[in-house]
């Protein structure tokens, strides 16, 4: 930077160009000058259009140890002035590649990257020396063309020279570690990537094999419902009926103590009330009783039956209550209606012919007293 | 502050209209960009100095790969400030 725009230079210039005259100028440029520090102070920062912005920065106190004496000393804090250019005005800047400077500092900087390619280039040897290659011939025959060139390069304009000589050492010795190194790594990438499926496959697996062994059961209980939607029908429609015919709601909570009893009490209840149940029942209770050969009727509890159905494999009585009555939460009344044959709700035999008793408005009732007692003896049976 | 608060102090020093005030800081920063691609460096009385700093270029090395590229040099503006605007600022 040689040249430098002086004050008075910068007032005639301003002056020829805007048209005013030099005064005007001059009163100008001062009045620039401390409003520049004036609003720096008040405001920290400035921005001016078409220059950029000025800004004071606070440098916070720092520690520092004196040289000679190695004491501790804390250096004070301070503001300054910082100017960050128009990021059009950087550019252009940055564009401008100045001749008269250039052809200056050219000498210099000229040497300094050959010298810093060529310390390169000695690296990337010793490395390739240590792989085992003897590249040597090349970065000896290198260096040559190298220096040669800037004897041409120092006439010529100045972008010239950086791609003359970037491109050629890089591309000549550097390709080779970079092979070496990359190679591993995508080896290991694509172990990674088989790796992965294979685990993603057995996981897919094990969670089909999981679903269909449990949803098999839930399945066949789904189709069996399907098979029979007459009799899941028969629950609702059945139901004011049922409170006509019999005089089930009031006997329920009376019902429910000697609930244990109701299993010797059946026999005798049975004949009287089986009669009075519907005729597919009737039909679906009989052949089932001819095929079990054993006697599985009504209770007193419970005098009209839905079906009476085997218990089959893998299936329970939440799930039953489920499929006849909708709803997971009525199968204590399962247990209730079948308290003969099952010890422990959670263990039943396969093959144990259960009742599955039509349920009073009621009994539907989940928040009555007598439902949530039943519940808990339920629930109690299962810890058996 | 934006330009217009600073154009509206500006005119206020100098007794200057605003419209005025505008064209003559248009005008100065126009001047300024021109000298500065010129090579040439701008004083401005009592701040400080425009000047154009050449970046050398330099070698960096990609961290992952390990390749060497060269970063071209680059010219950079730079503004100086005078030695007294230190303590005017440190008065705040």
């Amino acid at each position: 930077m040689a040249e430098k725009l002086s004050w008075t230079e910068l007032r005639r210039a301003l002056a020829k160009r805007a048209g005013v005259s030099e005064k005007t100028a001059g009163a100008f440029l001062n009045a620039v000058q401390a409003q520049l520090l004036e609003a720096l102070k008040t405001d920290k920062q400035v921005k001016i259009n078409g220059l950029g912005t000025f800004k004071v920065q606070a440098v916070a106190p720092r520690k520092s140890v004196n040289v000679t004496t190695g004491e501790e000393i804390l250096i004070e804090g301070y503001n300054k002035l910082a100017f960050t250019p128009e990021a059009g005005v950087r550019e252009l800047v940055e564009s401008s590649k100045v001749e008269s400077e250039e052809s200056n500092v050219e000498s210099s900087p000229a040497i300094d990257p050959i010298q810093k390619l060529g310390a390169q280039a000695e690296e990337i040897v010793d490395i390739l020396g240590d792989l085992g290659q003897s590249p040597k011939e090349e970065p000896v025959a290198e260096p040559e063309p190298v220096v040669e060139e800037p004897k041409p390069v120092i006439e010529e304009p100045a972008p010239e020279p950086e791609p003359v000589f970037i491109p050629e050492p890089t591309p000549v010795v550097e390709p080779e570690p970079e092979i070496i190194v990359q190679r591993p790594k995508e080896e290991k990438k694509k172990s990674h990537f088989w790796r992965d499926t294979l685990i993603c496959v057995i996981i897919l697996l094990l969670l089909l094999a999981g679903g269909y062994f449990f949803l098999r059961q839930e399945l066949s209980d789904i189709i069996r419902s399907f098979m029979a939607p007459a009799e899941t029908e028969e629950v609702i429609v059945g139901e004011p009926v049922l409170m006509v015919e019999e005089p089930a709601v009031v006997e329920e909570p009376a019902a429910e103590e000697p609930a244990a009893e109701s299993a010797p009490a059946a026999e005798s209840a049975e004949t009287a009330k089986i009669p009075k149940g519907k005729i597919p029942q009737e039909q679906i209770l009989a052949e089932f009783l001819a095929a079990s050969g054993e006697t599985v009727t009504g209770t007193a509890e419970y005098p009209n039956l839905i079906t009476v159905e085997a218990m089959h494999e893998g299936s329970r009585l939440t799930w039953m209550s489920k499929r006849f009555y909708g709803k997971k939460v009525y199968w204590p009344y399962l247990y209730d209606a079948n308290r003969d044959v099952i010890d422990n709700p959670n263990n039943i035999d396969t093959g144990t012919p259960l009742r599955v008793p039509k349920l009073t408005k009621a009994q539907m009732d989940t928040t009555s007293t007598a439902f949530l007692q039943l519940k808990q003896e339920a629930e109690a049976a299962c810890k058996r | 502050m934006l330009t217009k608060e600073f154009i509206g102090l500006v005119s206020n020093e100098s007794g200057l209209s605003k419209k005025e005030t505008e064209h003559l800081l248009t005008t100065m920063n126009a001047i300024v960009r021109e000298n500065l691609m010129d090579g040439k460096a701008i004083q401005l009385q009592g701040l400080g100095a425009f000047e154009i700093k050449e970046r050398k270029e330099r070698v960096i090395v990609h961290p992952r790969t390990g390749e060497r590229s060269v970063v071209p040099s680059k010219n950079q503006l730079v503004f100086r400030p005078v030695a007294t605007i230190k303590d005017e600022l440190n008065k705040i």
